[in-house]
C-alpha cells in the first residue's frame, strides 16, 4: 500500500514537475522582432504619417468591436463578450497609466498582440484574437502603437472577467496556448505600412484572417473553444448564427462579388442588411476600408467562387403553408411585400435574403422577436426600425411563417 | 393577379359583414375604402409615423397597431377600434361626450393640422387602459407617457402638449397611479 502512494505521490510530483517546466520553458512568448523604427526619435511629420497609418490598422483590425465602451468610446473597454466558459469584458487600451495601457513598450504591444502575453507575464484570454494576429506585421504594430499611444487617456477601470472555474485560472491559458497558438510566420510582410508592397492577393488574406479575424465568429470552434479546421464554415456564437463565409456558402445563397463588396462597404446589399455583431463590424471597421482593401477582401473570399445560383421563390409554399401566408401577408407585407419585393431603405427583399437561406433558423428567429433597430448604415445610407413581433406571434405561428419564409424563398425552394 | 379572401372583423363594436377583398389589403385600406372610416390617417405607410395607429382589442387588453402595414389577413376575425369610435354618441350617430384624452388633447391645444391626431388618441386611450391594469407609480407617469408615444411624430410638434394633456388624465383618473409621491394634475 505505502509503495502504491510512494509512487503515486512521484508521478504526481514529476507532473508538477513537467507542467513548471513546460510552463517556464515552453509557453512564454517567442522572439519579438525589432522595431520597425526608432519610435522615440520620429519627427513631427513622421509622427502624424504614423497616427494616420495606425488608425487604418486599429480600424482594420476592428479593436472597437470589443474595446468600446457601454457608452461608446471606442478604445475605452467594456463590451462584453459572452462564452460557453463566461463573459469576457474588452479592456481598457487607451494610454491610461492606471487603467489602460500608457505602461506598455511597443515590445510589449508585439506581445500582446502576437503571443497573448501583457506586461508581467499575464495570459490573455484568447478572446483577444491573438491566434489571428499573430501575423500582423511588426511594422503595423508599430503604427499602431503610435496612434494608440496619441489618444487620450480615458480614466476608467476595466471590469472583471465572469469567467467559471477552472477557466479564471489564467496561467491555464499557457497550456491552451502551447496546443492552439500559432507561431508567427517566418516571413509576416510589411503589412498594411508596406503600401503597395503588400500585393493584392496576400492583402486579402491579411485583411480577412489576420487584422479583421474574421474567423473568430464564423469559423466552427473544437471543444477547447479553438478554431478547427472548417475555416469559415459558420457557427452560432453568442446566440446568433455567423454564416458560413466560404466560397461555397457564399454562391449557395447567391452572393455574387459585387454583392459583397457592396456589403462590406455599405452594410446593405440585395440579401440583406448587417444585423448582430455584424453591425458594428461596418460601424468600426469595414466601411472605412478603401475600395482595393474591398476589392482585395472579396477577392480572397470569392476566390474562384462557383457562379451563383439565381434566388430561390417557390410560389408552391403559398398552398404548402396557408398559415404562414397569412401570417406574412397580415404581419409582413406591409413592408416586405405581397412578393417578397421589399422597400429601399425601408425593408429589406425576401427574395434573395440570406438568413432565408441559411440551415439553422435562429437569426430569422431572433430578427422576427426582436425587430431590428433603425440603423445609420454608412454615408447616406439608412434602415429604417423593424418592429419586434414577439408580443404578436406565438411560438406555433412563428414557427409556421418561418418555415413558410424558408419553404418559399429559402434553399428549400429549389 | 391577388388571391382573393374573406375577412370580416370587430369595428368599434360592431361586426362588419364578410366581403371579400384582396389578401394583401392593409387595414387601413380596409376602414378607409370598404367602411368609409376615414378618420385613420395614411401617413408614411410604412408603419414609422403612427398617424394611421389603431386600437386592437386582443387577448393582451388595448394595444395600438400601424394599422397602414397591417393586413386584413392578420386582422380578419380580431377587434378594433378607430378613432371614430372613442365618444359617446347618440342614436343619430352624433357625439355627444368625448373621452377623457380627447377632451384634454382639446383642453390643452395639442395640436394644429390634426392629421397625427387619431394615432395619438389611439396611443394615449391604449395607455389609460393599460394602466387600469397596470397601474404605475405616480412618479413614473410622465416616463411612461413618454415611452408610450415617443413613436407618434408630429410635424406641427405638438409633442409637449400632447405629453401633458395625457399625464393629466391619467392622474386624474383614480386607479392608474399607486402611491407615487407626485400630486394629482402637479
Amino acid at each position: 500500500m505505502r509503495t502504491v502512494l510512494r509512487i503515486l505521490a512521484g508521478l504526481v510530483l514529476l507532473a508538477v514537475v513537467i507542467a513548471v517546466v513546460v510552463f517556464f520553458g515552453f509557453t512564454g512568448s517567442g522572439p519579438v522582432p525589432p522595431a520597425s523604427r526608432d519610435l522615440e526619435a520620429l519627427g513631427e511629420e513622421e509622427r502624424a504619417e504614423l497616427v494616420a497609418l495606425g488608425e487604418y490598422v486599429a480600424k482594420a483590425g476592428d479593436c472597437a468591436a470589443c474595446h468600446e465602451s457601454e457608452d461608446g468610446l471606442a478604445l475605452a473597454g467594456g463590451t462584453p463578450m459572452e462564452t460557453p466558459m463566461g463573459t469576457v469584458y474588452g479592456t481598457n487600451i487607451t494610454p491610461s497609466d492606471t487603467h489602460g495601457i500608457g505602461h506598455y513598450t511597443a515590445d510589449d504591444m508585439y506581445r500582446a498582440m502576437v503571443y497573448g502575453i501583457a506586461p508581467g507575464e499575464r495570459r490573455l484570454y484568447p478572446a483577444m484574437p491573438y491566434t489571428s494576429y499573430h501575423s500582423v506585421s511588426r511594422e503595423d504594430i508599430d503604427a499602431l502603437y503610435v496612434y494608440l499611444m496619441a489618444q487620450d487617456p480615458v480614466e476608467k477601470p476595466n471590469k472583471a472577467h465572469e469567467m467559471a472555474f477552472p477557466f479564471n485560472l489564467r496561467p491555464l491559458i499557457a497550456f491552451w496556448n502551447l496546443i492552439y497558438r500559432p507561431d508567427p510566420p517566418e516571413d509576416p510582410g510589411p503589412g498594411l505600412s508596406g503600401g503597395d508592397q503588400l500585393a493584392q492577393d496576400r492583402r486579402g488574406p491579411y485583411l480577412v484572417d489576420v487584422l479583421g479575424h474574421c474567423g473568430e465568429c464564423h469559423t466552427p470552434r473544437n471543444l477547447a473553444f479553438a478554431k478547427t479546421d472548417d475555416h469559415l464554415g459558420g457557427t452560432v456564437i453568442e446566440g446568433a448564427l455567423a454564416p458560413d463565409i466560404t466560397p461555397q456558402g457564399l454562391s449557395t445563397r447567391g452572393w455574387t462579388r459585387e454583392d459583397l463588396a457592396q456589403f462590406l462597404s455599405t452594410g446593405l446589399s440585395p440579401q440583406g442588411v448587417m444585423t448582430f455583431r455584424m453591425f458594428p463590424v461596418l460601424s468600426h471597421s469595414t466601411k472605412y476600408l478603401p475600395d482595393r482593401d474591398i476589392e482585395a477582401v472579396v477577392s480572397y473570399l470569392a476566390e474562384e467562387m462557383p457562379e451563383p445560383a439565381s434566388p430561390p421563390s417557390d410560389p408552391a409554399a403559398i398552398e404548402a403553408h396557408s398559415e404562414g401566408h397569412r401570417l406574412y401577408m397580415g404581419l409582413c407585407a406591409g413592408c416586405h411585400g405581397g412578393d417578397g419585393q421589399g422597400q429601399p431603405f425601408g425593408s429589406v427583399p425576401m427574395v434573395g435574403n440570406t438568413t432565408l437561406m441559411l440551415d439553422n433558423p435562429l437569426n430569422l428567429h431572433r430578427v422576427i422577436r426582436e425587430g431590428i433597430p433603425a440603423r445609420h448604415l454608412s454615408g447616406h445610407l439608412r434602415m429604417q426600425e423593424m418592429p419586434a413581433f414577439d408580443t404578436m406571434l406565438e411560438d406555433r405561428e412563428l414557427d409556421a411563417l418561418s418555415r413558410y419564409l424558408r419553404d418559399r424563398w429559402g434553399l428549400g425552394a429549389m | 393577379m391577388t388571391a382573393l379572401m374573406t375577412v370580416t372583423m370587430t369595428i368599434n363594436g360592431t361586426e362588419t359583414n364578410p366581403i371579400e377583398v384582396p389578401e394583401d389589403l392593409m387595414l387601413l385600406e380596409f376602414l378607409q375604402e370598404y367602411l368609409n372610416l376615414t378618420g385613420t390617417r395614411y401617413g408614411c405607410g410604412q408603419g414609422v409615423c403612427r398617424a394611421c395607429a389603431v386600437i386592437h382589442d386582443g387577448p393582451r387588453g388595448a394595444r395600438a397597431v400601424p394599422a397602414c402595414i397591417t393586413g386584413v389577413a392578420w386582422a380578419n376575425g380580431r377587434a378594433f377600434r378607430t378613432v371614430e369610435g372613442h365618444a359617446e354618441r347618440d342614436d343619430e350617430g352624433n357625439v355627444t361626450a368625448m373621452t377623457p384624452v380627447q377632451q384634454a388633447f382639446l383642453d390643452h391645444f395639442s395640436f394644429q393640422c390634426s392629421f397625427c391626431t387619431p394615432g395619438f388618441v389611439s396611443a394615449a386611450q391604449a395607455l389609460v387602459e393599460r394602466l387600469e391594469a397596470e397601474p404605475v407609480p405616480a412618479d413614473q407617469v410622465e416616463d411612461v407617457v413618454l415611452a408610450a408615444l415617443n413613436e407618434n411624430i408630429c410635424r406641427c410638434t405638438g409633442y409637449v402638449r400632447y405629453l401633458e394633456a395625457t399625464r393629466d388624465v391619467i392622474l386624474a383618473t383614480p386607479g392608474l397611479t399607486t402611491e407615487g409621491g407626485q400630486a394629482e394634475g402637479s
